[in-house]
């Protein structure tokens, strides 16, 4: 990937807010569907190398903060920034309007996403799905594009199911290729929404073992995920969230053992007894 | 006993309203396939502006039987100031009537491909024209080609409407062959035959399509006793 600032429009760039330190920074950001707030008012950061998993109730906003960093859902308030580049609007005439999709698709090109149910383009190869965009947006002829896709389905361990396609898959086997599809892309940024919810129990520990893989060697991670053990071994910080809002945030080790607060309690207290049954 | 001479008395008109069939509903349906695609883009890319004038459009051809449709076409348009050739009215009309039903048969194929399959491109930084060429169309062709091609074989049998904006079709040449001979059954059976034939051809013709697509996606395994995979298949 060429370094971003030879891609930052510089009045782009002179309209928005430099952001220090932080890949990632949403400031307020709020999103509601009809009356519903399911984001309210939340700001996150998520600096290089970190590792942040987002944890809370089904329904607490979880996925729709990670679809709002990445510009999938569109936030209605507060600004969402990557490397200081405002996602998704543009000030105009003091006004502010939606960015056009290439505009959007520059600003977010740090990140890669990984989705609970993979969703693997099914006509394509392991390999193919892999190596797609690296044809389609990189523009890498058809040797380099698969000599790529085949290096990237080696770091994930499936380089014998390259000529695969997903249907004759396992769900690990799957979510690996769509890891390996994301990092293709040479993200800065990785953001899996709840990556091992739609696995068998026991295809979990293979896809939670690459992320710890890409946790180590430096990876910036935000995890949507109901993986409590990997949150506390893997993360640096732990963002609890209910109702739309970030409840606690710190140390898995401080939130885990000494939650602040009674919904945290709560909420581990069930996990704690739906894990003992 | 079925008059063999006869008909070959009479294959000058039988050639021509065959040859005038076939141009016609070839041409009808390009355009009725070519409009759909455009009806169904917009109708999706646009739900609130354009959209729903499509979706109207599209009731409207799915109300209005095509034999009016070619009346005011072939009788009306000349009084707006479209003169037509009954030929070109039969082409027309073809093509608007079907555009409406392949618009939904195509946007049937749209809806079906889950949209994360979508947002997954886009995160990659995939243009929306290469999602459509390279995701999109692949998957949904699959599904649309069944449908088409029984919507194409409808639009055939219904060009048999286009003898009475007399358009020299296998249809009014029959009719004329039967005026011209008393001879019923020679002149019916041999169109019926041709019309089949023709059906026969794009009903075959969509099967062969359908296995072709088969084959390019969804592919089994490459190896079939490599089956470790399929073995945990949760999906």
């Amino acid at each position: 990937m060429p370094p971003l600032e030879t891609t930052i429009d510089p009045i782009t760039k002179a309209k928005t807010t430099a952001v220090n330190g932080s890949l990632i920074e949403a400031r307020g950001i709020s999103k509601h569907f009809g009356d519903l707030h399911v984001l309210d008012n939340i700001d996150f950061a998520l600096s290089p190398s970190e590792v942040v998993c987002v944890i809370g109730p089904s329904g607490s906003g979880k996925s729709t903060l990670l679809r709002c960093l990445a510009f999938l859902e569109p936030y209605d308030d507060g600004n969402v920034y990557i490397h200081g580049q405002l996602l998704g609007y543009e000030q105009r005439g003091g006004m502010r309007i939606r960015a056009s999709e290439k505009a959007i698709d520059r600003v977010r090109a740090p990140l890669g996403m990984v989705f609970q149910h993979f969703h693997l383009w099914p006509h394509r190869t392991a390999l193919q799905n892999v190596t797609e965009a690296l044809r389609l947006v990189q523009g890498l002829s058809r040797r380099e594009a698969d000599r790529e896709g085949m290096a990237m389905l080696k770091r994930v361990g499936l380089f014998d199911r390259a000529h695969h396609y997903p249907a004759s898959l396992s769900g690990g086997q799957k979510q690996r290729v769509a890891i390996a599809r994301a990092l293709a892309m040479k993200p800065e940024v990785m953001l899996f929404d709840e990556p091992t919810s739609a696995l068998d129990p026991e295809l979990v520990g293979e896809v939670l073992a690459v992320m710890k893989q890409l946790a180590s060697d430096g990876m910036t991670m935000a995890i949507v995920t109901h993986e409590m053990g990997f949150a506390a071994n893997v993360a640096d910080r732990v963002v609890f969230m209910d109702e739309g809002r970030i409840v606690e945030s710190g140390k898995p080790e401080t939130l885990f053992r000494r939650p602040a607060s009674e919904r945290l309690s709560q909420f581990l207290n069930t996990w704690r007894e739906r894990a003992l049954t | 006993m079925f008059d063999f001479q006869l008909l070959f008395e009479m294959r000058g008109l039988i050639l021509q309203g065959l040859w005038n069939t076939v141009w016609i509903c070839f041409l009808g349906c390009l355009v009725a396939l070519g409009l759909g695609l455009v009806l169904a883009s917009l109708r999706l890319s646009s739900p609130r502006l354009v959209g729903p004038l499509v979706a109207t459009y599209i009731e409207l051809c799915r109300g209005i039987p095509l034999l009016v449709i070619l009346f005011l076409l072939y009788y009306g348009g000349p009084s707006i100031g479209l003169r037509l050739s009954a030929e070109i009215a039969g082409l027309v009309g073809i093509g608007l009537y079907g555009a409406g039903y392949f618009a939904e048969i195509y946007r049937g194929g749209f809806l079906s491909i889950p949209q994360g399959q979508l947002e997954a491109a886009r995160m990659l930084g995939i243009s929306r024209l290469n999602i459509l060429r390279r995701i999109q169309i692949p998957q949904m062709l699959q599904l649309i080609v069944p449908p088409s091609t029984n919507q194409l074989i409808i639009l055939v049998k219904e060009s048999a409407l286009l003898s009475v904006i007399s358009v020299d079709d296998l249809t009014k040449n029959a009719t004329a062959m039967v005026n011209e001979t008393f001879a019923v059954i020679e002149p019916y059976i041999t169109v019926a035959l041709l019309y089949w034939l023709i059906i026969e051809t794009i009903a075959r013709g969509g099967y062969a399509l359908e296995k072709r697509l088969a084959q390019r996606s969804r592919m089994p395994t490459p190896s079939s006793s490599d089956t470790a995979g399929a073995t945990h298949a949760t999906s």
